[in-house]
């Protein structure tokens, strides 16, 4: 599962340089492409809450697992006679959703943690950093597991544990930008003003780490995404009449060799929301940082 | 030098001693084990029966010390579902699954260090983009997707390997190995796209540093530059994410051995999982988590006896 | 008294679970099973040749009749079958471990009963020859067959069966071994002579002796049967792969005909798709529970694959809470099933595999009634009946326990029910869950969907009384149930077709269909067992031509 294989943190990666300015309002192809992805999935997920072609509740028992056109179903019916199109619609609310929580709980953990590891003495901040570590060695369909034995099965119980296993590598990011601002002259003149350290963090930190952040959280819902659809795939997330790409992909697999197009659809949607995001923030990061673009 | 070491040895173990407690709290302390044990068998008395079967009546930290006691003798107590002792079956598929990881990581490096090294050298021409595209697409496919794709063209349609099954590498190495091709090829070819993105990364920014600028001044090849002297220094942070990534192959099994029925640790903690067998989930989970930081502790170390940067310290 | 020791099995057709309701509902345990190889109960004796009249069981040769295998059998051959399955045992020891799983791989294959259940639900001869009922039910005299072995060599005599009645009365510590214990004494009266005294009549207990609970086991082995099996079985334990499969081998000293095929391996896969691919691939040659059968059309190739549709007990339902408002209104729950188009179902979530039903039976039930439209799809009905109980603005909520034919019926359920004003909300429940909460009081649910695998078993599900999950409470029902068990063969047979009329017209639950014995098979491979009979995956007529 690449959720659960990609680095959770990107050592290598470049360091976060300058934060503030975004170099040359170059082109960036990157950007542009995962951004246009990205807003696809948000306006689909937008349109799916006024309309959609059928209710995604509705089984046309007339037409199971029937080809794209029959019955009227643009891209053909699943299994249970249910329209593909409407599902892979509602579904996308169902990623935006999840990993929005997930993204979330990540975020607001992990900023404030990652900010008071680059501001505090560095003891602390070691101290701070080795808990992180340990908890990078709770991923995020380990920290799954861990959760369905204790509170069950659920789309939520999913959600709170990507959050969760998420958070290290907010603070591992983030902290590391703290620390590029920190030492950058003005902070230094404002610290030698006398101005306290949660306003220096609110400030100056916070508006400066704001690019870094969001990065991260494009970075963190790709992952987000892939690893509700494992969980779907284990049996661990959401019910069989919730819509999630996660789950058609479950449902069609049974039927590969029979129906192939059952899961083409969702495959391609998880694929493409993954790439979205994960271009996007790549652009992104390209944008902020000039070492990788401006070569 | 030596304190390095050693320092980071203490870290690691005491990493190791809270991440067990982490555990221990989660799955002993929140909700009712005894409940879970029984089920619906849970009559008052059948639970009060199980609590000191169980030892729940102890103090906690009681209980705590002597799981942990147990542990560091490779006791790791027996199921109260299955009622069989968990350590062995922790080592039987733990080896499974190394066998497992241990190929899917061949394969990411073999993916890895070519696609990542050209698209680096590249970078610039449209070459170049088609490389990180084609990395950024094998990062965006679910291994389990993956998984059953391969399996629906190689084994089903084609029949020229088997569709998942485990085969013991002592009494068949040609079977073995039949069998392993489909499932390290998903979990490498996936992990090969990730490990890609670092090797064009490294070799990037050594491609800006100036050894590699007096090099090519000298009339070497920006090939042979690269090759020569770039590659060499690149492999220092790809080695640290192959560290990284390692863990995360580790994981990330849990899902390609339920796609091609091998019976490793994954399966097991899927397994048990399912049948709410907290005691062996605890095992396993601590198991994994322990392994995760002994890599880290690993890596760091060589890290540090490696780079000279660091040595200098 | 008979209902009280009928115990209930609830199975799921594939993560699996077996909920056994011992001595009115209380003591269950989560465990295993596949379904299609339900554990059974008769409380009635109808189909059973003994009770009080004092029958006599007749000599057939072979085994028992659990095999369909028919006419030209091949030499016995040293090629090796492999079977694919859904649960795998925790242990072999079932006498300490509830769950399918176990018997379904040892029981007939490597340890034998005294008798057996045929195919069509009689009892035929095991281990014993033939056997005499005294005219007041309560002696049992059993001729043993001699010359049987234990796999260790040792003979088999009579006082290895009264070791092992004793010892399901005395050790074993799963609630099934209950049935044993109206068992007074069990005598040796020579090596191949064994007499049971009952403490009272009991027309279930031959019928138990089919089952785990009648395992001979020799007593030189039983402090090792968590990993250990000997038996006199055709097959023998030979090993375990833990995660993996369970492989047994031909018995060369087995007693009656040597068993065909070598090596048996029970394969066990946690994943659908998984199991099928390895059939296409050759890997197994059988699998045991289909549990996608819209994924059966990749096995339509009949030069290549067998599919075995024949019958189990199971009735798959959507139970409804009867006690619980606005449930416990009969017009509500008539709603429900009028909004239900049930044939639509089957073929949408079973591939059209099954039977419809409209009440707690399936078609091999003596009492059968056709009762399958009694509700035909009708919504305007419904809205009216909702209309009357008002009820125009219901929502409901259905449990779902991890079972594949839940998660595939309930689907169109909600969508049907939609159509009639219904909104039903479907909750994922773990199985400990939905034994804690909703077999178990307080019985917390709306609607639930799992299917009731016990043969005969309406006595126990639908008792009358609401001390049962479904809370159906009827008087009527009780006492006809009562007096059927203990009247003569023509009351029991019109007392219970009433019964399944009665629960019908309440609408006590919305049964959906009867479950179906789906199987896949290379085409080659014989002697497949059409019908979920007993206990056991029996393996002994199987082989490949």
């Amino acid at each position: 599962m690449t959720a659960f294989m990609t680095p959770p943190t990107m050592p290598p990666m470049p360091e976060p340089a300058l934060l503030t300015n975004p170099s040359a309002q170059r082109r960036n192809p990157l950007l542009l492409v995962g951004g246009v992805i990205v807003a696809l999935i948000v306006a689909t997920a937008l349109v799916s809450f006024f309309w959609t072609p059928f209710p995604t509740i509705l089984t046309d028992t007339d037409h199971l697992a029937s080809p794209p056109g029959a019955g009227g179903h643009l891209l053909g019916t699943d299994l249970y006679g249910r329209d593909i199109a409407s599902w892979l619609m509602v579904g996308a609310q169902t990623t935006l959703y999840v990993g929005i929580v997930a993204v979330g709980i990540a975020a607001v953990i992990g900023t404030p943690l990652g900010i008071l590891a680059g501001m505090v003495r560095p003891a602390w901040s070691e101290f701070l950093m080795r808990i992180t570590d340990i908890w990078l060695a709770f991923p995020a369909l380990l920290m799954a597991l861990i959760f369905a034995t204790v509170f069950g099965a659920s789309i939520t119980s999913a959600m709170t544990a990507i959050g969760i296993a998420s958070v290290p590598s907010f603070v591992r990011v983030v902290r590391s930008g703290t620390i590029v601002v920190m030492n950058a002259d003005y902070v230094l003149a404002a610290r030698v003003a006398g101005r306290r350290s949660p306003a220096i963090a609110l400030k100056h930190v916070l508006p400066n780490i704001a690019g870094l952040v969001i990065v991260q959280c494009s970075v963190s819902y790709a992952i987000a995404i892939l690893a509700e659809a494992a969980l779907s795939y284990l049996g661990l997330a959401g019910g069989p009449t919730t819509p999630s790409w996660g789950l058609m992909l479950f449902q069609g697999q049974a039927v590969i060799a029979g129906d192939p197009l059952l899961v083409i659809w969702p495959g391609v949607a998880i694929g493409l929301a993954v790439l979205g995001f994960n271009l996007f923030g790549d652009g992104l990061r390209d944008r902020y940082d000039p070492r990788l673009s401006g070569r | 030098m030596w304190w390095q070491i050693v320092r980071r040895l203490l870290i690691f173990l005491v990493s190791a001693l809270v991440a067990s407690i982490v555990v221990f709290v989660l799955l002993t302390v929140v909700g009712d084990p005894a409940r879970t044990a029984l089920g619906t068998n849970a009559t008052p008395q059948a639970l009060a029966e199980m609590r000191l079967r169980m030892g729940l009546d102890r103090p906690i930290t009681t209980q705590y010390l002597s799981w942990i006691g147990g542990m560091a003798h490779g006791d790791f107590g027996t199921s109260f579902v299955t009622q069989l002792p968990i350590g062995p079956q922790i080592g039987e598929r733990l080896l499974v699954t190394l066998w497992l990881v241990a190929g899917g990581m061949v394969v990411a490096l073999v993916v890895a260090l070519p696609l990542g090294t050209l698209a680096a050298l590249w970078h610039r021409r449209v070459a170049g983009w088609i490389l990180s595209g084609l990395s950024q697409l094998g990062i965006a496919v679910p291994a389990f997707l993956a998984g059953i794709l391969l399996i629906a063209a190689f084994a089903v349609e084609l029949g020229w390997l088997p569709s998942g099954s485990y085969v013991v590498p002592a009494t068949d190495p040609i079977g073995f190995l039949k069998h392993m091709v489909l499932p390290w090829a998903s979990l490498g070819l996936v992990q090969g796209a990730v490990l890609a993105r670092y090797v064009r990364s490294a070799v990037l920014d050594e491609m800006g540093q100036d050894y590699l600028r007096t090099a090519r001044a000298k009339g070497m090849t920006l090939w042979r530059a690269v090759i020569r002297h770039g590659l060499r220094n690149a492999s220092i942070p790809v080695l640290t994410v192959l560290g990284v990534q390692m863990i995360t192959v580790l994981i990330g099994a849990v899902v390609v051995e339920r796609v091609f029925v091998i019976p490793g640790i994954g399966s097991f903690l899927v397994d048990s999982v399912a049948r709410q067998d907290r005691l062996a989930v605890q095992g396993i989970v601590v198991t994994i988590v322990v392994i995760s930081l002994a890599v880290s502790f690993l890596v760091d170390t060589a890290y540090a006896l490696i780079d000279p940067r660091l040595r200098r310290r | 008294m008979i209902r009280k020791r009928a115990r209930l099995l609830v199975s799921a057709a594939a993560v699996a679970l077996v909920v056994s309701a011992c001595t009115a509902g209380a003591g269950l345990q989560p465990s295993s099973s596949t379904g299609d190889q339900s554990t059974q109960s008769a409380t009635g004796g109808s189909t059973t040749p003994s009770g009080g009249s004092g029958s006599t069981g007749t000599e057939t040769s072979g085994t028992s009749g659990s095999s369909s295998s028919s006419g030209s059998q091949p030499a016995p051959s040293d090629g090796t079958l492999t079977l694919g399955l859904v649960l795998e045992p925790v242990s072999l020891d079932f006498t300490t471990q509830s769950g399918a799983a176990i018997p379904q791989v040892l029981l007939d294959n490597v340890y034998e009963t005294l008798v057996n259940q045929a195919q069509d639900g009689t009892i035929v001869p095991g281990l014993a020859e033939k056997w005499t009922v005294s005219p007041d039910g309560l002696t049992y005299d059993f001729t043993l067959r001699s010359g049987v072995t234990f796999s260790d060599g040792e003979p088999f005599t009579a006082d290895d069966a009264v070791f092992s009645i004793n010892y399901v009365k005395t050790k074993w510590t799963v609630n099934v071994a209950d049935a044993m214990k109206v068992v007074a004494s069990a005598t040796a009266v020579s090596p191949t002579e064994l007499k049971v005294v009952l403490s009272h009549p009991d027309n279930l207990w031959l019928f138990k002796m089919t089952t785990r609970i009648g395992a001979m086991m020799s007593p030189k082995h039983v402090d090792k049967l968590a990993t250990e099996a000997i038996g006199t079985g055709p097959y023998v334990f030979s090993n375990w792969i833990h995660g993996d499969s369970i492989t047994l081998t031909r018995n060369p000293h087995y007693w009656g005909s040597t068993a065909l095929e070598k090596t048996i391996v029970f394969k066990y896969f946690s994943d659908p798709t998984a199991m099928n691919n390895a059939l296409l691939t050759d890997q197994i040659q059988v699998i045991t529970t289909v549990q996608t059968p819209p994924a059966l059309k990749q096995f339509d190739d009949k030069s290549k694959y067998t599919i075995i549709d024949g019958t189990t007990n199971g009735k798959v339902m959507m139970t409804m809470n009867d006690a619980r408002p606005p449930l416990n209104d009969v017009r509500v729950r008539q709603a429900i099933n009028y909004a239900l188009d049930k044939p639509a179902i089957l073929k949408a979530a079973w591939a059209g595999y099954g039977t419809v039903i409209g009440s707690h039976e399936v078609p091999t039930d003596p009492w059968y009634v056709d009762l399958a439209n009694r509700y035909p799809h009708d919504v305007a009905k419904a809205k009216q009946l909702l209309a009357e109980a008002g009820q125009t603005h219901l929502t409901l909520t259905l449990a779902l326990p991890p079972v594949p034919y839940a998660a595939a019926a309930a689907p169109i359920i909600v969508s049907q029910l939609a159509d009639a004003g219904i909104t039903v909300k479907t909750t994922n429940v773990t199985f400990d869950n939905w034994l804690a909460k909703i077999f178990a009081k307080p019985y917390d649910y709306d609607l639930t969907i799992i299917n009731h695998v016990e043969q005969y078993d309406v006595t126990t599900v639908f008792d009358g009384t609401p001390d049962y999950y479904t809370q159906y409470t009827n008087p009527k029902v009780a006492e006809l149930e009562k007096q059927g068990l203990e009247g003569d063969h023509a009351t029991f047979i019109a007392d219970f077709q009433q019964v399944m009329r009665i629960l019908a017209d309440d609408a006590a639950a919305a049964w959906l269909w009867a479950f179906p014995n789906l199987m896949v098979a290379d085409a080659n491979v014989r002697g497949l067992p059409q019908n979920a009979i007993g206990e056991s995956l029996n393996v002994f007529g199987l082989y490949t031509s």
